[in-house]
Order: C-alpha cells, then sequence, then structure tokens
C-alpha cells in the first residue's frame, strides 16, 4: 500500500508542490524557533551560579584626579569603612563594570602551553566578590586580601575554562602562559560557572583577577550584599551618605533583581514576538493544509467512491488520506533535514549541536502532529462519503 | 446467488421523498447474465448499488452467496465488494493519475498479495481485454473503449462471482460497445461469471439471458 501511495504521489508530483513547501517552509521556520527555545531553555535550567537578592550594585566616578596609588588606596579605604559600618551593608566588593547583569562584557584570550583560547571573560574583582555574590568554589580558595599586596598574578577560573584548557585534570598550581612570559598568573582556585548575561545566556568561560590599588582609579563599581531590613529608606541615606563620602560623582544604586529581569526581558520580548509570528503562520499553514486537503477530498470523490466500491472500507479511506499527508510530509522533512542538519554540523552561531539536534526533533515530531491534527478532520469526512452517490457524480 | 426480496429503497431529502425502488423481488441464479432495463429514472442505478452493497435498501432484504448481508459492518461489506463483486460503470472511473496497470492492480491492495503477484494477475486481466500493449499508459492518453477495457480488467482481476455493470456501453459507439459486449460475454461464459448489466441499448440486453424491465421503480416483466 505504501509503494501505491508513492506512485500515486508521485505521478501527482506536480500537484503537490504547494503542499511540499509548505511543509518544508514551515518546518525550517519551527526548526529556528525551537533552536532558539532549546538554546534558552538549556540555559536557563543551568544554575545562575550566585546570588542576586539582596545585592546593590553602585556606579560611581573616580572623582580623584590623582594617580598616586596610596592616595587612591587610602580614599576608597575610608569609603569602604563608612559604608562597612552600616550594619545593613554585610558586603562589600569593588569590581570591574562588567559584574553581573551589566550591560558591560570584558573578554581576553588565555592559553596554557601552547592550548589559546580567545573570547574569555575577563572579570576583576576583589577579596570580598565572592562572599558578595554568594559564589561557590569548586576548588582551590578565592583571593584573600594579602594576594593583594603580592606581585598580583593569582588567577582564578570558571569550570567552563577550567574544563575547555584542562579537563580532568586539576588546575589548580598550573601558570598560564608561556615560560617565558613575564605576566604568567598562577591559578589557585576553580568556582561554579556564574551566568552573568542573564539567565538564558551561557556563563561562558571566564577568569578572574584581583584588582591592585592602582586600579581604583578606573574601577566605577561596588557591589553589595544588603541584608533584610535595608529598605527603601535606607537606600535614600545611603545614596546621601556616598554622596558625601565620594563626592562629584553620578551614582546611582540598583537592585540586581530589577537589572537581572530587565537583562532577562531583553532576551525574552524578542523570543516572545518571534514565537508570536512563528504562531502565526503555523495557524497559516495549518489553515492552509486544512484547506488543501478538503479541497483534494473533494477533487477525489469519485476516486474515493471508487475505492469503496472496489474493496475499501470509511476507516481504510481515512487511513490512506492520513498516510499520503504523512508520506508527502516526510518527503519536505528529507529536504528539509538536509537544510537543517548543516547547522549542528558546522556549529553554526557557536551553539552547540545538541541544542540543534533536540530542535530538529522536536521540529520533525511538530510537522507530523501539525500533518496529523490537519488530515484527521478531511480524512474523516472522507471516509463519510457515500460511494454510490460519488460514484454518480461524474 | 442472489436473492433480492420485497426491496424498497426511498431517497429522502428536505423537501420530497423518491420512491426508488418500489418492492423488487429478484432472484439471480449463478453463471446467469442478466440486463436492466427502463427508462432514465426508473431505479436501475439504484438497484444496482444496493445488489454491490454500496447502497442500503430502505426495506427489504438482499442474500449474496447465501449470506444476509444486511449484518455487514463496514469493514465486512468492504471485504465481501472486494472478494466478490467487480463494478463497471458508464464512465469508467479510473485514477487518472496512475498508469493502466496500476488502475487495474487496485483492488489487489486491499486484499492479502504480493507485489509480483499484482503484477501478474492485472497483467493476465489486460490479456484478456486485449491491452497488454498500453500498460504504462495513462487513462487520459486511452480512447474511451480502451477505458472501459481497463476499467473490465479492473472488475475482473480480483476473479469475482459477480459483475455489476451499469451502462458499460453507454459512453461508447456501437463497434466499441459490440466489443466490450463480446468479453462480458465471454466471462460469462468461460469463467461462469454472474453478470448483471444495466443497459438503454436493446441490441445488447437480448444478447444476455434474461431481460428485466423497470418502471418507476418496479419490475414490470
Ligand atoms: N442520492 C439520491 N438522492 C435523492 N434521490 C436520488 C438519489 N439517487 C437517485 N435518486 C432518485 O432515484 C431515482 C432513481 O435514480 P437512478 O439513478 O437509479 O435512475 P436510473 O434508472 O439509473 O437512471 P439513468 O438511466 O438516467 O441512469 C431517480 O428519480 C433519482 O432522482
Ligand atoms: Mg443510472
Amino acid at each position: 500500500m505504501i509503494k501505491h501511495l508513492f506512485t500515486l504521489i508521485w505521478n501527482k508530483r506536480k500537484h503537490n508542490v504547494l503542499f511540499l513547501s509548505e511543509i518544508l517552509i514551515s518546518f525550517l521556520v519551527i526548526f529556528a524557533v525551537f533552536s532558539m527555545f532549546v538554546f534558552y531553555y538549556l540555559n536557563y535550567v543551568k544554575p545562575s551560579g550566585f546570588e542576586y537578592e539582596r545585592v546593590w550594585s553602585i556606579s560611581y566616578n573616580n572623582p580623584l584626579k590623582t594617580k598616586d596609588k596610596d592616595t587612591l588606596a587610602t580614599f576608597y579605604k575610608q569609603v569602604r569603612s563608612t559604608l562597612t559600618a552600616l550594619p545593613q551593608i554585610e558586603e562589600l566588593s569593588f569590581s570591574s563594570h562588567n559584574y553581573p547583569y551589566s550591560n558591560s562584557i570584558s573578554t581576553s584570550g588565555f592559553s596554557y602551553k601552547d592550548k589559546k583560547l580567545i573570547g574569555v571573560n575577563f572579570f576583576q574583582t576583589d577579596e570580598d566578590y565572592c562572599k558578595v555574590l554568594g559564589i561557590n568554589v569548586i576548588e582551590g580558595r578565592w583571593f584573600k586580601k594579602e594576594d593583594g599586596l603580592m606581585k598580583n598574578n593569582y588567577m582564578i577560573i570558571n569550570a567552563s575554562l577550567k574544563k575547555a584548557m584542562f579537563g580532568n585534570e586539576t588546575a589548580i598550581g598550573k601558570y598560564t602562559g608561556e615560560d617565558k612570559d613575564e605576566n604568567r598568573s598562577l591559578i589557585i582556585g576553580v568556582i561554579d560557572d556564574v551566568k552573568t548575561t542573564g539567565d538564558y545566556w551561557p556563563a561562558g568561560q571566564s577568569m578572574y583577577k584581583m584588582v591592585d590599588s592602582g586600579a581604583y582609579e578606573w574601577l566605577g563599581i561596588m557591589l553589595l550584599k544588603v541584608s533584610k531590613d535595608a529598605d527603601a529608606a535606607f537606600e535614600s541615606r545611603l545614596s546621601k551618605i556616598l554622596a558625601k563620602a565620594i563626592p562629584n560623582s553620578n551614582i546611582e544604586i540598583k537592585h540586581l533583581t530589577e537589572t537581572r529581569e530587565s537583562k532577562n526581558s531583553d532576551t525574552v520580548i524578542p523570543v516572545i514576538i518571534c514565537s508570536i509570528i512563528a504562531g502565526f503562520l503555523i495557524i497559516n499553514v495549518a489553515l492552509g493544509l486544512f484547506g488543501v486537503l478538503w479541497y483534494n477530498i473533494n477533487q477525489r470523490r469519485g476516486e474515493i467512491g471508487l475505492r469503496r466500491a472496489i474493496g475499501a472500507s470509511g476507516s481504510s479511506i481515512s487511513s490512506q488520506l492520513v498516510a499520503e499527508s504523512m508520506l508527502l510530509a516526510t518527503l519536505s522533512l528529507i529536504v528539509g533535514f538536509f537544510f537543517a542538519i548543516q547547522f549542528p554540523l558546522l556549529s553554526v552561531f557557536n551553539v552547540p549541536p545538541q541544542v540543534y539536534l533536540i530542535a530538529l526533533l522536536m521540529a520533525i515530531a511538530f510537522i507530523y502532529l501539525l500533518v496529523i491534527v490537519c488530515s484527521l478532520y478531511p480524512g474523516r469526512q472522507a471516509a463519510a462519503i457515500h460511494p454510490a452517490i460519488a460514484l454518480h457524480e461524474e | 446467488m442472489i436473492r433480492l426480496q420485497n426491496i424498497e429503497k426511498v431517497y429522502r431529502t428536505d423537501t420530497v421523498e423518491t420512491l426508488a425502488i418500489d418492492n423488487i423481488t429478484l432472484d439471480i441464479a449463478k453463471g446467469e447474465f442478466l440486463s436492466i432495463m427502463g427508462p432514465s429514472g426508473c431505479g436501475k442505478s439504484t438497484l444496482l448499488n444496493i445488489i454491490g452493497l454500496l447502497d442500503e435498501p430502505s426495506k427489504g432484504s438482499i442474500r449474496i452467496d447465501d449470506q444476509d448481508t444486511s449484518r455487514f459492518s463496514d469493514q465486512q461489506m468492504a471485504k465481501f465488494r472486494n472478494q466478490k463483486l467487480g463494478f463497471i460503470f458508464q464512465s469508467y472511473h479510473l485514477i487518472n493519475d496512475l498508469q493502466v496497470l496500476d488502475n487495474v492492480e487496485l483492488p489487489l491492495l486491499y486484499r492479502t498479495s504480493s507485489a509480483k503477484e499484482r503484477r501478474q494477475l492485472a497483467t493476465e486481466a489486460l490479456e484478456k481485454v486485449g491491452l497488454s500493449n498500453r500498460l504504462k499508459h495513462f487513462p487520459n492518453q486511452l480512447s474511451g473503449g480502451q477505458r472501459q477495457r481497463v476499467a473490465i480488467a479492473r472488475a475482473i482481476v480480483g476473479r469475482p462471482q459477480i459483475i455489476l455493470a451499469d451502462e458499460p456501453t453507454g459512453n461508447l459507439d456501437s463497434a466499441m460497445g459490440n466489443e466490450i459486449m463480446d468479453i462480458l460475454i465471454n466471462l460469462n461464459k468461460n469463467d461462469g461469471t454472474t453478470i448483471i448489466m444495466v443497459t438503454h441499448d436493446e441490441n445488447m440486453a437480448h444478447k444476455t439471458h434474461r431481460l428485466v424491465r423497470l418502471f418507476d421503480g418496479s419490475q414490470v416483466q
């Protein structure tokens, strides 16, 4: 029977072009949308790697004109102790501008022996960063205050970077760069991945270095872990205290919970828009398929009547029509598959192949489902065609 | 072989009721070649459809091959049609998207058979109707007479005991019509197939064993 249906479909190929291309296009659109969903979903289910509740970011401009390290260090030491004296502030850390959910990124290369990675996130932080954000140290340790007094060649990396560079070996005690390199860093710790660009994006590979006192000249972010009773009143008091402690500086206090939401909606809103557009497209395609099938059945009343006369039952008529649409869909999907499979094969957009493969399977399942749903009712109608009447018509 | 008892068929639409068959009782013996005649609209096709299990009578019973067909399920009727009945229509009802051979194979698709077997039976059936040189043609590449011969091949490919032909020569000129008639007569003679044929042509009707005349749904002779 399958072979018979193939013959029938093949002989009517011109007639079926519309159906085939509709399926092909919707498959590709669905594949794209599902790839996006799967990508975001797989990232979303991974832990964020830190705590954003009760973390506030303070951005400021360094008002001091001096480049003198000691002056800078003294000034910011004073700022720090003013703030940490407040009971509502539990922890405080200075950070480069690319703190979690900020819009800044900073990347650099990372090399070990003759292996080199590019595009590694580069964070400059201090000894309290880990405590403010509640980051989990997997191996080794976080920076200590004394590390800042050293030549400052310590480095901490995240789990992804460790895995990419060192695999199952330990990273602790390894020096980055080549042997002759003056600026080699010693890896002293490995931490959990921190999703700094929002819940829907991968953490990527990251390295952390401790700021030295010279960095105060350009640092512009403080991160605070505040206590539960840090309310709006406290925030406005804090803002006044800051204005006094760091005069002539544009101070802005933000809550990481809010920054996170706006960062996430940067991702979610386009996804929703895409989904709505794709949804309308699918509805259109579904109606189109439905129409094509319906039309075909009315075109084929004579054939249906004949098939009934020579031995087809009503149910075999409807299953034949559903099977025909499934076969047609399969033809389109084979073509679509060859396009879609290029994405995981070529690792397009640096997305992990498994994302594309999952999306591919989902899109195939979706198309079959769509075709079944759209052909069930016309199939039932075809089964209900009265053979005597259909045969009488022509 | 076929026993119709007090068959009545009423078509009901919203406004009118048509009595298409009015109390017909008819016995058809195995191996008989029966023709049905009558003016247009007298219920010939309706009667044939009822015998062919394509339509249900409003009243009365049909026994074919000693089986009461009124109790058949849709599946059983389909199977019965497939195995015991062959249909020939005035307008051929070939599937235009299938080659001659595929058209003839159709009934065999609804029973268990191998592709090879189907091919062979269909080729044989087409040989019988003298079309073995047209296997790969599509129906619209054939003349009317040739199409009807394909339809006959399709009707006989499953070796049915009964063939129901509704004006098989109605669309053909008399030469072509005679050819088709000869094929049917041979089938009846050589294979013992029971044939019931509706026709408007007295000449054709007289070539058969028995003639039944209908008028306004009733048997008049
Ligand atoms: N599906 C239907 N619904 C309503 N009435 C019908 C239907 N089919 C047939 N009839 C009516 O039943 C009567 C018998 O029709 P039938 O087709 O059996 O005639 P016929 O003898 O085959 O005529 P013809 O020689 O023109 O083919 C006609 O009056 C017709 O109008
Ligand atoms: Mg008729």
